[in-house]
């Protein structure tokens, strides 16, 4: 390894000796000191590697062996600067690319903007913009710590702001202060959203009107937003009026849901048999060409794709030009038939998709009951699903004060 | 003459335990398998081809057979003969 390297540098140059006596050759070189390698025979002659330097001192040697020498090869460091001094503008090219690629690397080219959610980009980028980093600024004139301030002390929602650059983008990141929603204060009653059992009510602010055991219907005031000023002693000997407050509280009901979803136990899908046939219509203007007609059989199930091709907007003002390429598939019916338990499977997921839509996340589903009904029907499975959940059934429902 | 002068130094060398390569000035052959053979201290090449190298020593010559032979290092003391070695003989 290392002498590859050295004979590398050095330069090596193979050359081929032809004559009577090369191994005359090889001994004299040996006794003026010429380091040689790679020997070997052919039948052309005698091959030998010997170092550019050695190359230039075998001249006597080769006259009294009286032999013949040839240049076959020859690679290494001196050649490859001797290729490159006829070269000047290969070096030069490859010293401009790198001064040019390191001076535009030098300069913000994009800005991005990360981690914005209510305030609006725009602004962030034109504030921005305003404190100098922009595309096209240089790096090193842009103060990071002074456009940050900056950005910082102007929009108050901004709870940090950092900015870093990476290669040639700028890498605005902020973080928004979470502003707490101010909360309604307006009077409200709690109603009830859904049908159902009372299993748990309490009432953190208001009057509970009903009770744990009751079954209430849609629309039915569970708490109603009341309070009485001062201590309470006894609501029903108080004399004073009550106020309107906005009620609040936990309201846990017990709710049914019923579902239906059936499925036929023989089902014709229709598949393209790999015919086609390409309709191609051109329409300039009003006038409407038709450049391959296809003839469609009435017998024939066939389904088409429509494509539209226009011209860009720039070449299409004056007159319209368009075409309308139209596929049409020839397709076949095809009865394809299930077993028994699919049709049920499949109708059993039919029916708890349509339940999903219903049944909020955050409801405890308690039990699940599938029916598969009977029907005089051969061909249809049908399959009913009610589901049991407990659940908030409570709504705030605000009063409206006249 | 000579032989007797030789015993008399290899005794030497015995005694005084210094190696007999540099007392009676032989060849040193070092081989690696079939594949390398490494000759110090040679008066160099007398023939060359890929089945046969001679060499000369001091006393007589050595012949170095086998297939696709090649000298891949060669110095005024050493030489580095490489491929498939076959045979080695001396030949004085």
């Amino acid at each position: 390894m290392i002498r590859n390297m050295f004979h590398y540098m050095n330069g090596t140059v193979k050359i081929k000796v032809s004559g009577t006596m090369p191994e005359r050759f090889i001994n004299l070189c040996i006794i003026k000191n010429i380091f040689l390698w790679g020997i070997t025979k052919k039948n052309e002659g005698l091959f030998v590697c010997m170092s550019l330097s050695d190359f230039f001192r075998i001249r006597p040697i080769v006259r009294t062996s009286k032999n013949h020498i040839e240049v076959v090869n020859y690679y290494g460091f001196p050649f490859v600067i001797r290729k490159i001094k006829r070269r000047k503008m290969m070096v030069i090219g490859a010293i401009l690319f790198l001064f040019v690629l390191n001076t535009l690397v030098s300069y913000i080219w994009f800005i991005d903007i990360v981690g914005v959610k209510s305030i609006p980009a725009r602004q962030i980028r034109d504030l921005v913009y305003e404190n100098g980093l922009r595309p096209g600024a240089l790096k090193d004139d842009i103060s990071i710590k002074s456009v940050e301030n900056q950005i910082a002390a102007t929009l108050p929602e901004v709870a940090w702001v950092g900015i870093s650059f990476t290669g040639i983008h700028a890498v605005v990141e902020i973080v928004e202060k979470t502003i707490s929603k101010p909360q309604d204060k307006a009077s409200a009653d709690i109603v009830a959203t859904k049908d159902g059992i009372i299993t748990e009510i309490i009432a953190l602010a208001g009057q509970n009107l009903v009770k744990k055991g009751d079954t209430v219907k849609k629309g039915d005031l569970l708490i109603k937003g009341v309070g009485y000023e001062g201590a309470v002693v006894d609501s029903t000997i108080s004399n004073l009026p009550p106020h309107r407050i906005r009620a609040s509280g936990i309201i846990k009901a017990r709710v049914w849901y019923e579902s239906y979803g059936e499925s036929e136990l023989v089902t014709t899908i229709y598949e393209r048999t790999g015919q086609q046939e390409i309709g191609v219509t051109l329409r300039v203007g009003q006038q409407e060409f038709q450049l391959k007609k296809v003839a469609v059989k009435p017998e024939k199930l066939v389904e088409v794709e429509v494509f539209n091709k226009k011209l860009s907007w720039w070449r299409n003002q004056d007159i319209v030009v368009e075409s309308t390429i139209s596929t049409y598939y020839e397709l076949c019916a095809k009865n394809v038939e299930i077993g028994l338990e699919d049709a049920k499977e499949q109708s059993k997921a039919k029916a708890f998709t349509l339940l999903q839509s219903l049944i909020p996340e955050t409801a405890h589903v308690l039990s699940r009951n599938i029916e598969v009904l009977q029907m005089p029907e051969e061909n249809l499975v049908r399959v009913k699903v009610s589901v049991e959940t407990v659940e908030d059934i409570g709504e705030v429902v605000n009063i409206n004060k006249e | 003459m000579q032989y007797r002068k030789n015993r008399h130094l290899q005794r030497l060398a015995g005694i005084l335990e210094i190696p007999q390569d540099i007392v009676l000035d032989l060849p040193r052959i070092t081989m690696l398998g079939n594949k390398q053979l490494l000759l110090e201290n040679h008066k160099g090449i007398i023939e060359y081809t890929p089945s046969m190298v001679r060499i000369k020593l001091e006393q007589g010559e050595l012949i170095i057979s086998g297939n696709d032979l090649m000298l891949s290092n060669l110095q005024v003391e050493q030489i580095l003969v490489e491929g498939t070695v076959g045979e080695v003989k001396y030949d004085t």
